[in-house]
């Protein structure tokens, strides 16, 4: 089994251009993106400009070839990015998660070179947002049983359904949609179509209230006689399922890193806390069962940001990491949900308080477990990888 | 215009720097180490012209250890056109690295010189002003704003109550107080054009820098004491909490 893209020795040293995306990353974050992180998920908006900074960044399309208007960096260091944004607001880290991963992605790997030259300089500027349109009220899990359809039309596709939850579908311009093109073949009958979000026929219909990354929008589509040029199918008529579980591989390795970051947060806020509250005449990072839950989060963060890097230095060299990307999902995430139990305990009282960080981690910190693939069906996956010949 | 900004790298400013077992120098082990803050005010000053006139060619140059190459990488990441690295592992006397900065300066010859106004690490605010010495150079301390004006600048300086515009004929150096806007972050295409430069680098002795200088030497660091608690009063209406307030400002605090 391949266990590590690194052929050369065992070395987790960043590289120079690594650690500066990490610096620029961090840096922004702290500065641009913590400040506002408490309002962001009060307001259950994130400020456009915020968005449109990250674009200019380059965080938009990091590991988009120059070539296409990206930064051209690689996986790895869009991963280190993604930790650090989700450290300042899971939000604003999960707009850019499925932008980057979901939207940018397929086009990236799946599109023509007119397709590309046409959608991605714009998407990896920043300019427009992307969003990916898989789940519908009826399949989740089963992304296969969906019902939204598409029919062929002269040059056109009509494409005719309703999608669900859908990350950034309210702001988006370009939307990745999955739709089913004959019902009899089930998923060889599945296409991906490039949908610009005004084209008549697309509208976005309620916005979801949730527990938690409220800032990020969670939208329901919905497509009536919405005519796509035939142009803009993604890859052929049947590869669309394909499409999207190889995106969703690619995605939970950003996944993995939010949830890192979410736990992260959750660490360095229960440590600045920990060290200033004081219970019977000491600091409460005195008592060992305090410290304990520290060095737990420590220790499984470390393990979690680990996992996440080999997947993502499995996805930088070509190499297959469906096993690596749902092993760091899994971990990171379940490592994040116990961070944010434990943080909101660190904090006692006023972890249960608005006033705090803690209580946002905590509803923050589960959706991990949830979207771009349950926790259940990443044991499916990991099990299926490690029970084949 | 050339604009040649020599800097600095320094602990970060989140760094909590601690005094090593010599008592004389800080750890350095797990330092983050950033572009002093003024030197990065420089930066963005410079790179403020460049945006207005695309001509501007922004340079920078550290003294200092093989790790410095990180903070010109970063200040290329910016957008500054070139980079060199003087290389001294040890701390060379201050009036040595002005001298060393003068012979780069008179191989790169550049219109203006911009220093931080101080390092964040020391704050002696030396190196400019001794540098403009060096060089026989025009010295403007503490700026906020260039304005480039025919063979000269404009340099604008925050005073009490308004602004005072001197106008220095280049080749000229001034320490920068602040820029308009906060420096800028390197962005991820920054840092990729930053990744094709060439860093070149040469030894601190290669330079055969005149170095007898008045000798200083650090004799001891000491952290600041640590605060002691503060004191809550929380006894009494509004009007004795004062009256207990103005007590111990005047006895204890003996600020009044
Ligand atoms: C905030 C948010 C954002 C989202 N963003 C997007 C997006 O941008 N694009 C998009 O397409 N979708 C998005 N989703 C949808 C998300 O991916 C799905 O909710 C998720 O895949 C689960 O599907 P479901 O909700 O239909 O649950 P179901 O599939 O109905 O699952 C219900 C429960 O059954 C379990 N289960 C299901 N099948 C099995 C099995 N075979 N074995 C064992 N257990 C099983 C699940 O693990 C879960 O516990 C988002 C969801 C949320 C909440």
């Amino acid at each position: 089994m391949a266990m590590t893209a690194i052929e050369t020795g065992f070395d987790l040293t960043l590289t120079e251009e690594q650690e500066l995306a990490r610096k620029t990353a961090h840096d922004f974050a702290a500065e641009k993106v913590l400040p506002r992180a408490a309002e962001i998920d009060e307001q259950a908006k994130i400020p456009r400009e915020l968005i449109a900074e990250m674009g200019a960044l380059g965080f938009m399309g990091a590991y988009v070839p120059e070539q296409y208007g990206g930064a051209g960096l690689d996986v790895l260091s869009y991963t280190l990015i993604v930790e650090e944004i989700n450290r300042a607001c899971a939000s604003t880290g999960v707009a850019l998660c499925s932008h980057v991963s979901l939207a940018v992605d397929p086009i990236l790997h799946h599109g023509s070179d007119e397709q590309k030259a046409r959608y991605l300089p714009a998407l990896a500027s920043g300019e427009r947002i992307g969003c990916f349109a898989l789940s519908e009220p009826a399949s989740g899990s089963d992304a296969a049983a969906m019902r939204t359809g598409a029919t062929r039309q002269g040059d056109s596709w009509i494409l005719n359904g309703t999608k669900n939850f859908i990350t950034n579908g309210s702001i988006a311009d370009v939307a990745i949609v999955f739709a089913q093109t004959d019902p009899t073949e089930r998923h060889k009958g599945i296409a991906a179509f490039i949908v610009e979000t005004k084209t008549p026929g697309f509208s976005v219909g309620k916005l979801e209230k949730k527990l938690g990354i409220r800032g990020s929008d969670t939208a329901q589509l919905v497509f009536q006689d919405c005519r796509v040029p035939a142009a803009n199918l993604l890859g052929e008529v049947g590869e669309g399922l394909r499409i999207a579980l190889s995106t969703l591989d690619g995605g939970r390795i950003s996944i993995a890193a939010q949830a890192v970051g979410i736990a992260r947060a959750c660490l360095e806020d229960s440590l600045a806390y920990a060290k200033q509250r004081e219970a019977f005449g000491k600091r409460i990072a005195d008592f060992q069962a305090i410290q304990w839950m520290l060095a737990d989060m420590a220790t499984e963060i470390d393990a979690a940001r680990l996992l996440t890097w080999r997947a993502a230095a499995a996805k930088d060299a070509g190499e297959d990491h469906i096993l690596a990307a749902a092993e760091a999902k899994l971990f990171a995430s379940d490592v994040a949900v116990r961070a944010a139990r434990d943080c909101v305990q660190i904090f006692g009282g006023y972890g249960y308080l608005k006033d705090f960080p803690a209580e946002r981690h905590y509803r923050d910190a589960k959706i991990t477990e949830i979207y771009e693939g349950t926790s259940e069906i990443m044991k499916l996956v990991i099990a299926e990888e490690i029970l084949k010949e | 215009m050339k604009i040649l900004i020599p800097l600095k790298q320094v602990p970060d400013s989140t760094v909590r720097v601690s005094v090593a077992a010599d008592g004389k120098s800080i750890k350095t082990e797990g330092v983050t180490w950033s572009i002093s803050p003024y030197d990065e005010y420089a930066i963005e000053m410079a790179l403020e012209r460049k945006d207005a006139d695309a001509s501007t060619v922004v340079a920078v140059v550290t003294v200092g250890p093989a790790r410095s190459r990180d903070a010109l990488r970063q200040a290329l990441a910016m957008g500054c056109d070139e980079a060199s690295l003087v290389v001294a592992e040890e701390t060379a006397a201050p009036l040595a690295v002005a001298r060393a900065l003068a012979k780069v300066v008179e191989e790169a010859k550049p219109d203006l010189v911009l220093c931080g106004k101080q390092a964040s690490d020391d704050d002696q605010g030396f190196i400019g002003p001794a540098l403009a010495e060096v060089l026989g150079w025009a010295h403007v301390a503490t700026i906020t704003k260039i304005v480039p004006a025919d063979g000269a600048a404009e340099l604008w300086r925050e005073v009490e109550g308004g602004h005072e515009v001197w106008k220095a004929k280049l080749p000229a150096l001034a320490t920068v107080h602040k820029s308009e806007k906060e420096p800028r972050y390197p962005s991820l295409p920054g840092i990729m054009k930053a990744k094709k430069k060439e860093i070149p680098e040469r030894a601190f002795a290669s330079l055969n820098v005149d170095s007898s200088a008045p000798a200083l030497e650090i004799v001891a660091m000491e952290p600041p004491p640590a605060r002691g608690a503060g004191k809550i009063l929380k006894d009494g209406d509004a009007k004795q909490t004062a009256q207990q307030l103005a007590t111990l400002l005047r006895d204890e605090a003996k600020v009044l």
